[in-house]
């Protein structure tokens, strides 16, 4: 008997922490800033907690019962905290609001359970033993909450069906508890009816989660998602296994901490070793700042101006200390201008020329985005270098999108410029493809900055070979008014996924 | 009401303020029939007070009669005003701007005119729009141009492609065999005057031509109808297959267009008002021309204009409330209303992404045309949508009245309605609806207007007072009323 009330105990003290691990992971999820959002809940929860115990006291005859209603009330509020939350964020504009009031109405039902119980079993036990057992069984509870949650709650269940489960397990120890002290409650039938009621509501829930969690991308990717915020302008993601920290703009993969080297390094050194003495950088995307820092290296750059359209996008870059050890605070540089506007118009407007030019956009995956490779963008951005310098753009894999690859070669030699398309082998994208343009005959560099971890001046001149599944195409430049790159990129892409 | 689900979930949370139902403000703008309404109604007007000798007086302010204001000028040729009676020029390429972007309020596009267009081309490399042979790619509409709403999603082009059948593809194909002929044949040319040759199609509908070339597939029916509502505000069976068939078969396509500006015409329309402003008289409704011995006498508002030649570049309909004498006019005019929606979010859609031009299938509009596609940002939070309606089944006689009739709310309401269609949450997103009604935004091609020998009597300039508004052609288009504004300075130029 005794081993089965404490494995009640047990298993309500998990049950409650569960519930304020999902309120503090939602909140972070959907608002950002985790310490701030798991600092605020895990107080919020922990105070209804001391409301609910303080309240215990009025809770007179007919404890069990009591105890049993209040049971399963935590079992379907927690049980579908999650769901509510969700749907809060959203239908409404008060998502804070939904969620502390819920945070406050579960502490509160989870803060009255222990006391109760104290009291149902303070008859049973020596008052020493009852307050060792079920404190020892309490915290062991949420040892076991703590470790399942991130574990194997949240990658296999998801946070909407974690709660549900949780929520049935509540109802479940509610009935089982009518059972128990079946001598001691009056209307034993209508609380087990309560009881099939609130399991057969959750077990609806769970049969239904996939609607609720369609809204959480959990699944999408593979790793754990630290960090995730959708801003005006694109769905942030960041995730991390071990020590690859990756980084999803809109679903689409931007780095990979662990060979983002080769990215860099290749994107900024080729085309700017070799211009001596170039002061003033213009870098149009890469608001990760992982340019920048390569940039950086170069103590005759003055001035680097950085066009990145989002502010939350740099901000982060600046401020987190897990990506600011990884762009060695490239952004925080007083060398460096950030721009948070969008690129084509403000170039538009702008009459600085820039000795190098490193163009990072996200590949071409819409006409929106589009319009960032198209002639009429290369004319404007080659009256911004100067006549000695050169522009670098990103240009998507040579391998696996040959066509519009070799598109977007074609299009940035209708600006007159000499072009120098090359490629390198990054781990995490495959094949990926780069192409310089310049007024001035292209020279390999005579010099490196000091700690490439991927260039050397030996095999630099590699780069620029293509071997046979990578030649060159002839192909039509993009237009403004015939962006045929789009369907290109679409069609080749497709293809490789299928 | 009862509650939807929605409203009943956040109720239950606690009665949340919902994301829901906006407030959306507007009203009717640009409302050119009072004034026109008066010279109808007969209303008594005071008696001009001041006296003005000119050479030459331009009636009406839109394209045609800025353009013929642009020859005269170019000529070397000073002595003349232009009376509009509007507060602002422009008529039909009128545009507007709010905080988000400039919009149009009707005409939005001029096709990349075809070699024969020598006045377009003039004037498009004075505005430096084409030089040395090549057009301005900011001025060439940006991709995707054209869209289609159609069985629950978005579609790229107008050709209908969901669920096409191969009769209807190979429809689609001998209709486009047929107009390349055409094509070839050089009649169907812009300006129209340059090639119209043969009556023989001007003598039956486009449906009736349709019918006669075995053509059933619905959804080229439907394309075709489309058509001539979008250019002529007439169902196919109310527009001359002559007409029809210059849709198709006047443009080589040896560019991708057509240009276009976020205010539409109304970009043109600046270039021409910062040249030409000072010709100009705004508010200057004209309310009689009379015949004085070999001069005329064009009085507006205190002013009596004594004048050697006269270009009544207004609607030509008009004319019967001004002049003494005033010729037969054989043409219909087309109802329409466009609406300005400012949009502060975007709405939710499925399938191709936002175009320039956006037709939902089967719907009795014309769709809508983004304002703010021509425009440089890459991501687009908010936006104007231009949204045409051209009231062309049933008589327009008819259609005008209800275009009276009717309130600003109910027109709203049946917009927005036709919108959530495609964009279930489009409420959400508009913060203002402003709409314009016109009562005569173009002349209706009707089977055998254009052949018809008073057309040719009114578009063929003689004596002192010369008409030169776009309906000279049948049809209203940009191309059509510079022609006709033009070639009526010409005419003036020859003889002063």
């Amino acid at each position: 008997m005794s081993a089965v009330l404490f494995l009640s105990v047990f298993l309500i003290a998990a049950c409650g922490l569960i519930y304020e691990l999902i309120a503090g992971t939602l909140a972070s999820y959907l608002l950002g800033d985790s310490v701030l959002q798991f600092s605020t809940v895990i107080g919020a929860y922990l105070f209804a907690m001391g409301i609910g115990s303080f309240l215990s006291r009025f809770v007179g005859r007919g404890l069990v019962a009591r105890f049993i209603q209040i049971e399963l009330m935590v079992g379907l509020v927690g049980g579908f905290s999650s769901s509510f939350l969700f749907a809060a964020f959203a239908y409404t504009q008060s998502f804070r609001l939904v969620l502390y009031l819920l945070v406050v109405l579960v502490g509160t039902l989870v803060g009255l359970e222990i006391p109760l119980l104290m009291r149902i079993l303070k008859d049973r036990f020596q008052f020493r033993d009852l307050v060792s057992h079920v404190l020892t069984f309490d915290y062991l509870g949420a040892l076991g909450a703590s470790l399942l949650f991130p574990l194997l709650l949240v990658p296999k269940l998801g946070l909407v069906r974690s709660a549900i489960l949780f929520g049935m397990i509540n109802a479940g120890v509610a009935l089982w508890t009518t059972f128990l002290f079946r001598d001691q409650i009056g209307r034993v039938i209508g609380l087990r009816a309560s009881g099939i009621t609130v399991l057969a509501l959750l077990g609806c829930g769970m049969v239904g989660a996939d609607y609720i969690s369609a809204a959480a991308d959990n699944n999408l990717y593979a790793d754990e998602v630290i960090f995730s915020r959708q801003t005006r302008y694109q769905r942030i993601v960041l995730t991390k296994w071990k020590d690859d920290v990756r980084l999803f703009l809109s679903s689409h993969l931007q780095f990979s901490s662990r060979d983002e080297y080769r990215y860099h390094e290749a994107l900024v050194h080729p085309g700017l070793a070799p211009i001596a003495g170039a002061k003033h950088v213009l870098v149009l995307g890469g608001g990760d700042g992982l340019a920048v820092r390569e940039i950086l290296k170069y103590p005759n750059v003055e001035a680097i101006t950085l066009v990145d359209l989002d502010p939350e996008m740099t901000k982060l870059f600046r401020t987190n200390p897990m990506l600011t050890a990884l762009n060695r605070d490239s952004l925080n540089s007083n060398k460096l201008r950030v721009i948070n506007e969008d690129a084509f118009p403000w170039l538009d407007t702008n009459r600085e020329v820039f000795d190098f030019v490193v163009v990072d956009f996200p590949d071409p995956t819409n006409y929106s985005l589009g319009k960032l490779y198209t002639t009429a963008f290369y004319r404007l951005l080659a009256k911004h270098v100067s006549t000695r310098g050169a522009i670098v753009v990103q240009s998507t894999s040579p391998l696996f999108a040959r066509q519009s690859y070799w598109c977007i070669v074609s299009t940035l030699r209708q600006t007159g410029l000499k072009t120098y398309p090359y490629h390198v082998y990054v781990p995490s994208f495959g094949e990926w493809g780069f192409v310089l343009a310049a007024a001035r005959e292209y020279e390999l560099p005579s010099q490196l900055p000091e700690g490439m971890k991927f260039l050397t001046l030996e095999t630099l001149p590699e780069l620029f070979r293509f071997p046979n599944d990578m030649r060159p195409m002839d192909v039509e430049p993009n237009r403004l008014n015939d962006q045929i790159l789009v369907r290109l990129y679409e069609r080749e892409w497709r293809d490789i996924a299928h | 009401m009862t509650p939807s689900r929605r409203q009943f979930l956040s109720a239950a949370l606690v009665g949340l303020p919902l994301k829901a139902e906006r407030r959306v403000s507007g009203g009717f703008v640009n409302e050119s029939q009072i004034v026109g309404h008066t010279l109808r109604d007969g209303i008594a007007f005071s008696p001009s007070t001041q006296r003005v000798k000119i050479p030459v007086v331009i009636v009406g302010g839109g394209m045609a009669g800025l353009s013929a204001a642009w020859r005269l000028d170019k000529k070397g040729f000073h002595d003349f005003v232009l009376l509009e009676m509007e507060p602002q020029a422009g008529g039909n390429s009128r545009s507007g701007e709010n905080e988000i972007s400039a919009y149009p309020w009707a005409a939005h596009y001029v096709p990349v005119p075809n070699a024969e267009a020598v006045f377009v081309r003039e004037l498009m490399e004075e505005f430096g729009v084409l030089s040395d042979g090549k057009w301005d790619e900011r001025a060439l509409c940006f991709s995707p141009q054209e869209r289609l709403f159609l069985h629950g999603r978005w579609q790229e082009n107008l050709e209908p492609e969901i669920a096409a059948t191969p009769k209807d593809r190979e429809q689609f194909r001998r209709f486009d065999l047929l107009m390349k002929e055409f094509r070839a044949s050089r009649q169907f040319t812009i300006p129209m005057e340059v090639g119209a040759k043969d009556a023989a199609l001007d003598s039956l509908s486009v449906k009736d031509w349709m019918v006669q070339q075995r053509f059933d597939s619905a959804y080229l029916n439907w394309y075709v109808d489309y058509s001539c509502r979008d250019d002529y505000g007439a169902l196919a069976k109310d527009t001359s297959a002559w007409a029809g068939v210059h849709y198709f078969a006047s443009r080589q396509h040896d560019e991708k267009g057509p240009l276009t500006w976020p205010e539409g015409n109304g970009w043109i329309l600046k270039k021409l008002l910062a040249k030409l402003g000072r010709y100009v008289r705004t508010e200057a409704l004209v309310r009689q021309i009379r015949v004085d011995g070999k001069k005329y006498r064009v009085l507006a508002g205190d002013f009596e204009y004594i004048a050697d030649k006269v270009i009544f570049a207004a609607p030509t309909f008009l004319a019967r409330y001004v002049l003494e004498n005033p010729p037969v006019v054989p043409f219909e005019y087309s109802p329409w209303l466009t609406a300005n929606l400012t949009i502060d979010r975007m709405p939710r859609e499925a399938g191709a992404e936002l175009a320039w031009d956006n037709v939902i299938y089967d719907s009795p509009s014309l769709g809508y045309v983004n304002a703010t596609h021509m425009g440089l940002r890459s991501r687009m939070d908010r936006s104007v949508w231009t949204y045409y309606w051209a009231l062309a089944s049933g008589p327009p006689v008819e259609n005008r009245k209800l275009l009276l009739a009717r309130n600003w709310n109910d027109w709203k309401e049946a917009i927005l309605n036709d919108l959530a269609r495609a964009h279930p949450d489009i409420r959400e997103c508009v913060s203002r609806v402003d709409i314009m009604r016109i009562g005569h935004a173009m002349a209706r091609p009707k089977v055998g207007a254009i052949f018809s020998e008073a057309r040719r009597r009114l578009a063929k300039p003689a004596g002192n007072l010369v008409f030169a508004n776009s309906d000279l052609s049948g049809f209203s288009i940009f191309e059509e009323a510079q022609y006709r504004g033009v070639t009526a300075a010409d005419y003036v130029l020859r003889r002063i």
